[in-house]
Parts: structure tokens; C-alpha cells; sequence
């Protein structure tokens, strides 16, 4: 069956071909494993863009194959990001709590260690004491059981009530921006149990892993991105396969008719809205010890529209298009707002690149879906056309 | 011969608009049977009823030999009961192609996770050659539904409807925009399709409606003003008063 189905789509062979060359490209130039040429901070940005193509395929899955606009993807990868994030602080901090008492003649009872870590985790709040939510905060295996289950849930539960009330096109896009941004408004507040606008910060510091420096970490975590992108794109090419992909590209296409053929539209739906809901969530787990913070901005409803504006410039039903989009995207969007683009000069007005790299970004989306339906992969779609 | 679908005093009102009033219908399996009549007749809404699009404001709608009733199922279960509908624009899948659209068609489980496992097999393969060779697209099995021409996409969607393997069909406008040729070969597949099972076809065209050669009903006004061979409901002075007149 795997040998079918590679040799019926070939694609996913070259895609996961040229994501190997990539890796292995990056890491004979990187610091840590081999020439030097690319620095650490580099590589977490380009394991941070890999993640990005992970849920990249994730949307592309949800809004280009199965015609559901979500905006609030977002939500799922921040939920992840939270979801580890909670360990790798909780175990930092008690790592430098034991290390400071054990300095004290007397040795400290468990409470006195757990006040100490909670004190220094929420002090920034104005409490000393653990929320509920970070029950199994010690337990790493936990953390990442949660990294699939909460966004999992909440898919499910979110997909269920809307989709079983039929609730479609810009009124579910609407409804998924409500979702992404009440939990944005959640998080923001200070009881919220996450720390509030502080958010969770020190995430780069991996517990048990202190010795190693930075650059040999963040070539672990870019493996790692690398790793995940290729199999949730052999996941989802897998599940857009044969018969499967033929039921959800038709009910993007007519959803009414495929109810007719006697298919329940709504577990359709709901089953491909929890699956990239839970890839999404993986992605945030892997994304957010890279990025070394993660705040409650993260999950604003804004982070969700960048996503579909990825997925529209890479081109919409083409997986290999959403990472082509994300990458190329968030690549030069990173160029750009990090003052890498030189300023233009027009005499009477400077052209700030800082500034107007979103109306740059603004007006290549407005042209993209105006002029370009097909995004960045119908280049190749035309290409492959004319080879053959 | 055994009733398959039954509806008795069906009624639905849209904004105060009785579409059905008081219907009253009833099916054999296997048998043909046209339904006619002037445009607001509520040939559409008598279709919505039976898949479950409309759920009427009150009546009842029987389904088969346990007298199931349909009312408040869902399309998608209704359609698994069994009954296949065809809609008068043809609505095939254009992105995809022609087998694609009739293996999504074809009876089989219809879960999302019996779909994800599904696996092709040699019957469905040969069903989908069989069924291609009745609707006249052998030659077409893998073009594009979008880019068939028009008469073509109607047989494919005939095509899709026989695949299901429904016990009723239910056809709206099957020949509409088709050259004559094109006609010839819809009648030839709809009265063969009714040698095992129950088709409705919704028509406006006297002639094709003589061809197949079956019991005709005529609605007005959202209700049965006649029924019985196409002679006698044409000779009906009611009927083309309503209808045949204009």
C-alpha cells in the first residue's frame, strides 16, 4: 500500500527530496555541525518558517482542499505552544529553585519547593500559587499529550456546533476570528493562569539540556521542524488521496450535492478541522522553544489572517504551494520589518520598509487573488504541463 | 409490485406561500412515473420534501416495505436509504474526473474514516466500467467532469445517481438542453433504470414524457390534479385549462 501510494503521487517524494536537501544543506553550513556560515539565530529562524509550513499545510488542507475558511488556526498552534511551554518553564524554574535551597542548612520540604517555584513563575502576576491548569505541569509526557488533546477538543467541540448547525462560508471565518480572538482576550488577563500579556518566556533554555550550548539546540529543534513537516506532509497527501481527497475536494466544490450522494457533509468537516486543529497544535509545540517567548499576541486574530494570506500567495490546493507561500513570505517578511531592505529614498517621502512592509504584503494578497488565483505553485503547475 | 414511497397530506407554506397543499402521492418498485406540470406547479418542493431539503409543515412521507418515515432525517441518511436525486442543472464534480465521480457515487460505506481506508477494488473498478459503458463515457473515464459537454454531464450525473444503486430516482429535467440524439439515449437509460427500481422524471417536454410511456401526474398548485396514462390526462379538460391550454 505505501509503495502505491508514493508511486501514485509522485510530488510528495520530491517535496520531501528537496525539504532532505535543504536540512542537510543548512546543516553543513550552520555553526554548530559545520561551515559557520549560517548563524544559530538564523537556523531558529528557518526551523521557526518550517513550523510555520506546518500548519502552512494545515490551512491549505482545511480552506484549500475542503473549502472551510478558518481563521482562528492560529488558536491551536498558540494553544501547543502553551501547551510545552508550561513544562519547560515549570522545570527550568525548579531547577534553579532546588539549586538555590539546597544552599540553606536545613533542606527544604516539597512545599516550601513548590511555593518557591510558584512564587517565581507567577510573582510577575501578583501570585504565589499554581493555577489548576498547570496540574501536570512537572510532567513533560503530559504537556505533550495536551499539545494534541486541547486543541484536538476544542476543534471538535468548536467544529461540532458550527458545522452541525451549517453554518458556512464568511459567517464560519467570522465565527473562527471570534474563537482565536476570545482566547487571545483570555489569555491577555493576568488570572488567566498563563501569565498574562507576560506570556511565557525562557523557552529556548531546554531543562536537563543546560550544558549544551544554543547553536547544538537549535539544530536539534530545526531537525525536529523538518521531521514533523515531512510526515504531516505525508499525512495530509495521504488523507487527500484516492477517495478521501475526492469527497472533501467535492464538498468544497458542492457541498449540497455531496449530501445528496448520500455522504454526511459534517463529519467530514469536523474530522478535517480537528486533524490540522491537532498538526497545527504540533507545530506551535515545536515553534515556540525556537522563538524562546510566546505571549498571548500570538494567538491575536491577525496571526490567523497572515496564514491564509501564506497559503492564498503559495496557491490554495497545492500543498507543496502553502510551504512555498509560507516560506518565501515570512522570509522576506522577516528581511523587511528586521531592516534588511534598504530604504527608498523618493526625495519629498522615504519609503520605510519597517513601515510599508504591510502594504507591500496587503497589496501582493489583493493582487494574488485578483490576477493570480493559482498563487506562487501554478508557476509549477505550468511548468510540469509544459515538460509534459 | 409494493408501494416504496408514500406521501399523504403533505402541506408547506413559504412566507404565507402554499408550495405543497395537501399532497397526496404514491410509488410502486418498480415503476415509471413522470410528473408534469406549469412552472410553481411545486415539482421542485415535492422533490425537496422526499430528500429532506424541505421538511413539510405537516403530512407524512412513508419509505419502504418497514414504512419508515422520512420526515426530519437528514439529506445525507435519506439518501442512504436509498433514494437517488438527479437536480435539473447538472451539478458533477468539474475538477474531477469522470471515474472519480462515479467511484464517490458508488454504493459503498460512506463514514469519513470507511472512506479514508477505503481501498479500490476490482468489482468497484468494474462496476465503474459498466456503469460508464451504459452512460456513453467509456471514451471519457478520466477527462475532467468540466470539461464534458452538456448532454454528457446530464448522463454522468444519471450515471452517479445509478451508481448508488438507489430504490427511487428521482430525475428533474433529464433531457433539458440535450440535442435529439442525445434524448433517444436518456429514455433508453431511464426505462431501463425503471425495470428494477422507481423513477420520477420531472419534465416539461410532452414528447419525451410520451417515449417513456408511463403513468403520468400532473400537480397544479401544489397538489394532484390528475393522474393516469399520457392520453388521458392531455384529454383532461382541467389539465389543459391549467397547463396544456397556455
Amino acid at each position: 500500500m505505501r509503495k502505491s501510494f508514493f508511486a501514485e503521487n509522485p510530488s510528495v517524494l520530491w517535496f520531501l527530496a528537496c525539504l532532505g536537501l535543504f536540512t542537510l544543506g543548512v546543516t553543513v553550513l550552520a555553526e554548530a555541525t559545520g561551515a559557520g556560515v549560517i548563524s544559530t539565530s538564523f537556523v531558529k529562524t528557518l526551523g521557526k518558517v518550517l513550523c510555520l509550513c506546518l500548519i502552512a499545510i494545515a490551512m491549505d488542507v482545511v480552506w484549500g482542499y475542503c473549502g472551510i475558511l478558518s481563521l482562528g488556526h492560529f488558536a491551536f498552534f498558540g494553544i501547543g505552544g502553551y501547551a510545552v511551554g508550561m513544562w519547560l518553564m515549570y522545570a527550568r524554574t525548579e531547577a534553579i529553585v532546588t539549586q538555590n535551597l539546597a544552599e540553606r542548612t536545613i533542606p527544604p520540604t516539597p512545599t516550601e519547593i513548590n511555593d518557591a517555584i510558584a512564587t517565581q513563575i507567577f510573582g510577575v502576576v501578583g501570585s504565589t500559587e499554581f493555577p489548576m491548569i498547570w496540574a501536570f505541569s512537572h510532567s513533560l509526557a503530559l504537556q505533550l499529550l495536551l499539545v494534541v488533546l486541547v486543541p484536538g477538543l476544542l476543534a471538535l467541540v468548536f467544529g461540532w456546533l458550527a458545522f452541525r448547525s451549517r453554518v458556512t462560508g464568511v459567517y464560519l471565518s467570522i465565527l473562527t476570528q471570534a474563537m482565536t480572538l476570545a482566547l487571545a482576550l483570555y489569555l491577555f488577563q493576568n488570572d488567566s493562569g498563563l501569565r498574562g500579556n507576560n506570556g511565557l518566556s525562557g523557552l529556548q533554555n531546554i531543562p536537563g539540556f543546560e550544558a549544551i550550548p544554543q547553536s547544538v539546540i537549535s539544530m536539534a529543534f530545526f531537525w525536529a521542524s523538518a521531521v514533523a513537516l515531512g510526515l504531516g506532509y505525508v499525512l495530509f497527501a495521504r488523507v487527500l488521496s484516492g477517495k478521501m481527497g475526492s469527497v472533501i475536494r467535492a464538498i468544497r466544490d458542492g457541498e449540497a450535492r455531496v449530501r445528496f450522494l448520500g455522504y454526511h457533509v459534517e463529519s467530514y468537516k469536523l474530522f478535517i478541522f480537528t486533524l490540522t486543529a491537532v498538526v497545527a497544535g504540533i507545530a506551535g509545540a515545536l515553534y515556540y522553544p525556537q522563538a524562546g517567548i510566546i505571549n498571548p499576541a500570538e494567538v491575536a486574530p491577525i496571526a490567523s489572517i497572515y496564514l491564509a494570506v501564506w497559503v492564498a500567495i503559495g496557491g490554495r490546493g497545492r500543498l507543496y504551494g502553502a510551504v512555498i507561500g509560507t516560506a518565501f513570505v515570512s522570509l522576506l517578511s522577516s528581511w523587511f520589518t528586521g531592516g534588511g531592505a534598504p530604504n527608498i529614498n523618493l526625495g519629498f517621502y522615504t519609503i520605510q520598509w519597517t513601515e510599508w512592509w504591510l502594504v507591500l504584503l496587503g497589496v501582493s494578497f489583493v493582487a494574488v487573488t485578483l490576477f493570480f488565483p493559482g498563487g506562487i505553485g501554478m508557476i509549477f503547475e505550468k511548468l510540469k504541463r509544459n515538460a509534459s | 409490485m409494493s408501494t416504496l414511497l408514500e406521501l399523504s397530506g403533505v402541506s408547506v407554506s413559504f412566507d404565507g406561500f402554499k408550495a405543497i397543499n395537501n399532497l397526496a402521492f404514491q410509488i410502486a418498485e418498480p415503476e415509471m412515473r413522470a410528473i408534469i406540470g406549469p412552472n410553481g406547479a411545486g415539482k421542485t418542493t415535492f422533490m425537496d420534501i422526499i430528500t429532506g431539503k424541505t421538511t413539510p409543515d405537516e403530512g407524512h412521507v412513508l419509505w419502504g416495505e418497514k414504512s419508515i418515515n422520512l420526515i426530519g432525517k437528514s439529506e445525507s441518511m435519506i439518501a442512504r436509504e436509498g433514494i437517488g436525486r438527479k437536480f435539473q442543472k447538472p451539478t458533477v464534480f468539474e475538477n474531477q474526473t469522470v471515474r472519480e465521480n462515479l467511484a464517490m457515487a458508488l454504493k459503498n460505506p460512506r463514514g469519513p474514516f470507511e472512506v479514508l481506508l477505503y481501498r479500490k477494488s476490482t468489482e468497484g473498478a468494474a462496476r465503474i466500467e459498466a456503469l460508464a459503458a451504459e452512460i456513453n463515457l467509456t471514451e471519457q473515464l478520466t477527462r475532467n467532469a468540466g470539461e464534458l459537454s452538456h448532454g454528457q454531464k446530464q448522463w454522468l450525473e444519471i450515471g452517479m445517481l445509478l451508481a448508488q444503486d438507489p430504490r427511487l430516482l428521482l430525475v428533474d429535467e433529464p433531457a433539458a438542453g440535450m440535442t435529439v440524439s442525445e434524448r433517444g439515449k436518456t429514455t433508453e437509460i431511464l426505462v431501463e433504470a425503471a425495470k428494477t427500481r422507481a423513477v420520477v422524471v420531472v419534465e416539461h417536454d410532452m414528447e419525451f414524457v410520451r417515449r417513456l410511456n408511463c403513468k403520468v401526474t400532473v400537480l397544479h398548485e401544489g397538489s394532484v390534479l390528475a393522474e393516469g396514462s399520457i392520453d388521458h390526462v392531455t384529454q383532461n379538460p382541467e389539465v389543459i385549462d391549467v397547463y396544456l391550454g397556455r
